[in-house]
């Protein structure tokens, strides 16, 4: 069962691999420098009730607003 | 023969500013990048007698045109013909460095040096990179390093130095996307052949910018092939992505990450980890919703004192000193006109301008310390979620909060923030935030005029304040050009910061303010000082000032205030405390303040006093961190806004009574 999520749906210590955004190219720009492209694999570390997502990815920790988690969707591993 | 220049380019966090450093010494000087508010770093080396000018380039993740910051590292390294290009790429996370770095190479330079980074902590997390294997694979020289104990430094200009002179045959790898994408870079790049921007640029890094959309290089082709050739190259690709399904964007970056990958696995292996890291132990207490906001009060705190109880005192005292040297050379002037000129115009404002300068470096290395220790993006993560509902950014809180010493500091800090939408926004906003001199007219008026209830009157006032600067980032944000709450902050590995280095930025930084900002202090200071002496000095009704004053007295009717009030505030201008000792002068006693005026319009003063406009100093500081028209657009918003709560609060509390 891979379901495709969200990324702000997924819970601290579960892991996902990016699969594609819904939000313009100034959005996905933004994301693939730093180590957010399709393909990369990401694991949370952390998650705020109102504020960023805190993630793993390519070896660096990275805090990323909820509007944005909602618009990256990830395949649950 | 010119001095040839070395650019340092990378992520930020990557330990560039400790290579520049290492690299520079105290040979060093941060200014700006021409017309932009970008700050720029430039320091010398010598090596066997020759000397080098090193570039420190901002720091970026890669090399678009959406930022201000990755622009002109971009366009140096396109345009800026520097001899060596040193990437410096942070060994614990080289996945997501070699996008820059690949980046580099795809912009055709073949004078490449990767300084690879923190090796101890690398090797600490497990990961085994063998620095030979890599620069075969990516075709460019690799320094391993340890800048923070100066481990590798020596090889690093060595290396430099041969690249400069041409001793080093470079073959940096260009990666290889799926046939479709090659294709469509193969077919663009046929459509721009035989034009001029394929002698200044490399055809196939023209082409991978196009199928990315990129808005300067999509301005570029315009410009050589006219809005009818860059129609027919674009309606290519929509074609195409169409055909495709999927943006090529999108495949070229997922594809990028894929070819590093494959590129790493002949360089790096994973052993075994030393345990959580140090830095997931720490956040776990620091970025806690609950214990994270008890420590960053308390970091507050300290930044909070640390700036104003040693700031301060050195403030007043400077300030002494000059009013002290002004008097002592008054006596010694004898040409009134010129003496009043030299004393109380220059003097008064070189002293000003000087005066700040202790807080500004305070601020400064209270900054840097909390952004080399990696606490700073913390800071953000915890205030984002909160700040971003009213149009600010989570590190505005820093600003918000210094705002309550001095503004002009506040202001400075702005800088912390990367997005410059969120940058202007919460700049605009900061001299809202009423700063110690005018609590100072708040405490004076509140405790004359409300001597019972005096500390909830003030109370209000600050809250007032607070109310509007929110209310007015939630509006002005959606006036400023620009994406905001695209919120996506790395937390770097948190690091013990070098004091030297910290005096040394801050000492720079410091001088560029005064540099900046001191210019307007000075010219405002001087006209206020000529308003307030000529014809004739103030007090006799014939100045300048007063006349000027019974100008806007009839405006001033509109929220119950008089003539008197507006040359108040016309000194207030220079510094808020001035509004009291002007009321003094026009007045004579406390007393005399205290028959004249009702609670009703002393409240109305106060609250006018606290949003007016940004005192002269608050003003240059805008300047110096952005521009003159958005100094005058703050400026004119403030006294906007003061004059309508001004008007409200006169005429509401006339009805419900409070009048008299």
């Amino acid at each position: 069962m891979n379901m495709i999520v969200p990324l702000s749906e997924l819970r601290p210590g579960e892991s996902g691999v990016v699969i594609n955004f819904q939000g313009g190219p100034n959005f996905r720009s933004k994301l693939y420098p730093m180590g957010l492209a399709p393909g990369v694999i990401i694991r949370v570390l952390d998650r705020f009730q109102f504020g960023p997502v805190i993630i793993e990815a390519g070896g660096t920790r990275l805090a990323v607003g909820k509007n944005m988690a909602d618009k990256i969707l990830v395949r649950k591993l | 023969m010119a001095m040839k220049v070395v650019a340092l380019a990378g992520n930020p966090n990557v330990g560039k500013t400790t290579i520049f450093n290492a690299l520079t010494g105290m040979k060093q000087h941060v200014g700006n990048w021409p017309g932009v508010t970008v700050e720029k770093k430039e320091g010398v080396f010598e090596y066997n007698g020759e000397r080098f000018l090193v570039v420190d380039l901002p720091g970026t993740y890669s090399l678009t045109a959406h930022s201000i910051d990755e622009l002109v590292a971009r366009n140096f390294l396109l345009n800026g013909n520097p001899d060596v290009v040193v990437n410096v790429v942070d060994a614990t996370s080289i996945l997501r460095n070699l996008y820059l770095t690949l980046e580099i190479f795809e912009m055709g330079l073949k004078n490449v040096v990767i300084a690879l980074n923190k090796i101890d902590l690398a090797e600490k997390k497990g990961i085994k990179i063998d620095a030979k294997k890599m620069s075969k694979v990516l075709g460019v020289p690799v320094v391993p390093l340890d800048a923070k104990d100066g481990i590798g430094m020596k090889d690093l200009k060595d290396v430099i130095v041969a690249v400069a002179h041409g001793e080093v045959e470079e073959t940096p790898i260009i990666p290889t996307y799926e046939p479709a994408v090659e294709r469509e870079i193969e077919h663009i790049s046929k459509c721009l052949e035989g034009t001029k921007l394929v002698s200044k640029y490399p055809v196939r890094w023209l082409a991978l910018k196009l199928l990315q959309r990129d808005e300067e290089v999509m301005k570029l082709v315009e410009r050589h092939l006219g809005q009818e050739g860059l129609d027919r190259v674009m309606t290519h690709i929509n074609e195409v992505e169409e055909r495709y399904g999927k943006a090529m964007d999108l495949v070229i970056a997922g594809q990028k990450y894929e070819f590093i990958d494959g590129l790493t696995h002949e360089f790096m292996s994973y052993g075994r980890a030393g345990g959580e890291p140090f830095t997931d132990q720490l956040d776990r207490l620091l970025v806690h919703p609950v214990y994270g906001f008890i420590v960053m009060a308390i970091v507050f705190y300290f930044v909070f004192k640390f700036i104003f109880v040693f700031g301060l005192p050195i403030q007043n005292w400077l300030a002494e000193a000059f009013t002290d040297f002004g008097n002592w050379l008054a006596p010694h002037i004898a040409n009134e006109a010129l003496r009043g000129l030299l004393v109380d115009g220059i003097i008064g404002g070189v002293g000003m301008v000087l005066s700040f300068f202790p807080l500004v470096f305070l601020l400064f290395l209270a900054l840097s310390f909390l952004e080399d220790l990696g606490y700073m993006a913390r800071i953000a993560v915890l205030m984002e979620g909160i700040l971003r509902k009213f149009g600010l950014p989570g590190k505005a809180v820093i600003p918000l909060i210094l705002g309550l010493g001095c503004n002009v500091p506040a202001v400075m800090a702005t800088r912390t923030i990367e997005d410059e939408k969120d940058r202007l926004v919460t700049m605009f906003v900061n001299p809202f935030v009423p700063c110690s001199a005018r609590l100072s007219v708040i405490s004076f008026l509140a405790g004359l005029f409300f001597p019972k209830e005096s500390a909830l009157v003030a109370a209000s006032i600050y809250a007032l304040a607070f109310t509007v600067a929110i209310l007015s980032a939630w509006l002005v944000s959606h006036f400023v050009k620009g994406e905001s709450g695209l919120f996506v902050i790395e937390l770097p590995e948190y690091l013990v910061p070098s004091g030297k280095a910290l005096l040394l930025h801050s000492w720079e930084r410091s001088k560029e303010f005064v540099r900046k900002a001191g210019t307007v202090i000075l010219v405002g200071a001087l006209l206020i000082w000529y308003l307030s002496n000529y014809p004739v000095p103030i007090g006799t009704g014939g100045s300048y000032a007063e006349k000027l004053g019974h100008l806007f007295g009839p405006y001033m009717g509109l929220m119950g205030l008089d003539w008197k009030a507006a040359v108040s505030l016309l000194f207030g201008i220079i510094a808020k405390e001035n509004v009291i000792s002007t009321y003094g002068v026009l007045y004579g006693t406390a007393a005399a303040i205290r028959s004249a005026m009702t609670p009703l319009q002393a409240y109305v003063l106060m609250a006018v006093t606290t949003l007016y406009i940004p005192c002269i100093a608050t003003i240059g500081a805008i300047r110096a961190e952005s521009n003159w028209k958005w100094a005058a657009l703050a400026t004119a918003y403030m006294i906007t806004v003061a004059s309508i709560v001004g008007i409200l609060i006169w005429h509401v509390g006339l009805l419900l009574g409070w009048g008299a």
